[in-house]
């Protein structure tokens, strides 16, 4: 009777929490790293250690609570202690903890473990995107929310990646090590990618690391998981892993591009070209406050016609370059290229029935950076 | 001494028979117990500090 009870009690317990257990979607995932494996394996192991402890613990109370109760004429015990059986249930679960805390350490140990690594990659979490930088390669860029406004404000099909899709995903060669340098310019974000096993806090003021050696190419995505204002749903990563060679090519593109961008300040703009190029960059980094018709919302002021702005471009530069300290108006002087800022700032002296007709070419704005970087 | 420092080990653990109870409150020298108290303190950091030391290696 003893056992037959134990055995259903202990059976009901593991119907119940095996598929939940191993069932797609409900668990964390192995992931694509050494290191989450690892944390998978132990969570595993510790979670079937709980699921034992739970049964006997559980088993031995409803089975007592059954055959010794009042109506079968059970009496209490009187007696005060039993120093071996005390000392026995406060040994066991002492040398399971320990048991537990060894494999854990040293994967702990494993992921501070930053050293020696192929290659350094700063990222900064900002409202509300990330910026990556490949220190000493010269490439940077900001990766933001891809997922079109329609989608968001319900008047689209929402797509497969909802939310989780970005302009330009992080993309980092598999097989090598690769350091995250992690700090933030406003408050704190974190940087959360489940199949990878990372999700470390970017700070202001400080600089986190943690590392990623990706085995298997793909597209990994995540999301920021520190509550940070507004769009904070607005700000996933997306990861994508590629072969070395691929990842080699990538990173010469990249450069050409961001020495073309550079070269091309010197030149005049067209009208057109700036309206056009200033559209992609206000959608992606302004409309989030601003909106897409410039009319503003709440606290962030309408930029269709804005009577200050309009008659001043000095003063709208300004805004745009050095942010107003103390408001969400960020500073915008090392998100964006000197074509981008003054394409930004044309297309909002030209939008939304603004009618300044002013463009601003690219090779004042980079004067105006130089004198200001001195 | 000795006698204070196993009731100290024996909070530790967090398991003590009555009848020894009785006998340190019969004692009315609490010092040696707080002397006690804090040597197996130190002892029990330092070993901690060593093993982490240890790990670190
Ligand atoms: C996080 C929200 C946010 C984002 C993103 C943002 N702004 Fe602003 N912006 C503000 C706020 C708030 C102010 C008002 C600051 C103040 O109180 O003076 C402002 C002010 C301005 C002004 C001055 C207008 C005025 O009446 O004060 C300009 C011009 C401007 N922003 C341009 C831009 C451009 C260009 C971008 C994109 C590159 C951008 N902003 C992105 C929040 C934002
Ligand atoms: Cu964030």
């Amino acid at each position: 009777m003893r056992t037959l009870l134990a055995w259903i009690a202990g059976g009901l317990t593991s119907v119940v929490l095996t598929p939940v257990a191993l069932a797609d979607g409900w668990n964390m995932p192995v992931g694509v790293t050494a290191i989450s494996r690892d944390i998978y394996s132990l969570h595993m192991i510790i979670f079937w250690i709980c699921v034992v402890i739970g049964v006997i613990v559980f088993g031995a109370m409803f089975y007592s609570l059954f055959r010794y109760r009042h109506s079968r004429g059970a009496k209490a015990a009187t007696f005060h202690e039993h120093t071996s059986v005390e000392v026995i249930w406060t040994a066991i679960p002492l040398l399971i903890l320990v048991g537990m805390a060894v494999p854990a350490t040293a994967t702990l140990k494993n992921m501070y473990d930053t050293s020696e690594a192929d290659l350094d990659i700063m990222v900064t979490g900002q409202q509300w995107r990330w910026r990556y930088e490949y220190l000493g390669e010269d490439v940077a860029f900001t990766s933001n929310l891809g997922t079109p406004r329609e989608q968001i404000n319900g008047t689209g099909e929402k797509g497969e990646y909802y939310l989780l899709e970005v302009d330009e995903p992080l993309v980092l060669p598999v097989g090598q090590k690769v350091r995250l340098l992690l700090t933030s310019d406003d408050v704190i974000h974190s940087w959360w990618v489940p199949d990878l096993a990372v999700k470390q806090d970017a700070i202001p003021g400080f600089v986190n690391e943690n590392w990623v050696r990706i085995e298997e190419p793909g597209i990994y995505r995540g999301q920021c998981t520190e509550l940070c204002g507004k769009d904070h749903a607005f700000m996933p990563v997306v990861v994508e892993a590629v072969k070395p060679e691929r990842f080699d090519e990538w990173l010469a593109e990249r450069k050409e591009a961001a020495a073309q961008e550079a070269s091309s300040a010197d030149r005049e703009w067209a009208m057109d070209e700036l309206m056009e190029r200033g559209q992609q960059v206000y959608g992606s980094l302004c409309a989030s406050c601003h909106q897409e018709d410039g009319q503003g919302i709440g606290n962030f002021p309408a930029l269709a016609g804005n009577e200050a702005m309009l008659d001043d471009v000095d003063w709208h530069i300004d805004r745009v370059v050095n942010g107003v300290s103390g408001t969400a108006m960020a500073s915008f002087r090392n998100t964006l290229s000197a074509v981008e800022i003054a394409a930004v700032v044309t297309y909002e002296r030209n939008a939304w029935g603004n009618e300044s007709g002013d463009s601003v070419q690219p090779s004042e704005i980079a004067e105006r950076l130089a004198d200001q970087g001195e | 001494m000795w006698q204070a420092i196993k009731s100290v080990l024996a909070a530790f653990l967090g398991v003590q028979k009555d009848a020894r109870r009785r006998e340190d409150f019969a004692s009315n020298r609490p010092g040696t117990f707080i002397a006690a108290g804090l040597l197996v303190g130190l002892v029990f950091v330092l070993l901690v500090a060593f093993v982490a030391v240890l790990a670190a290696r």
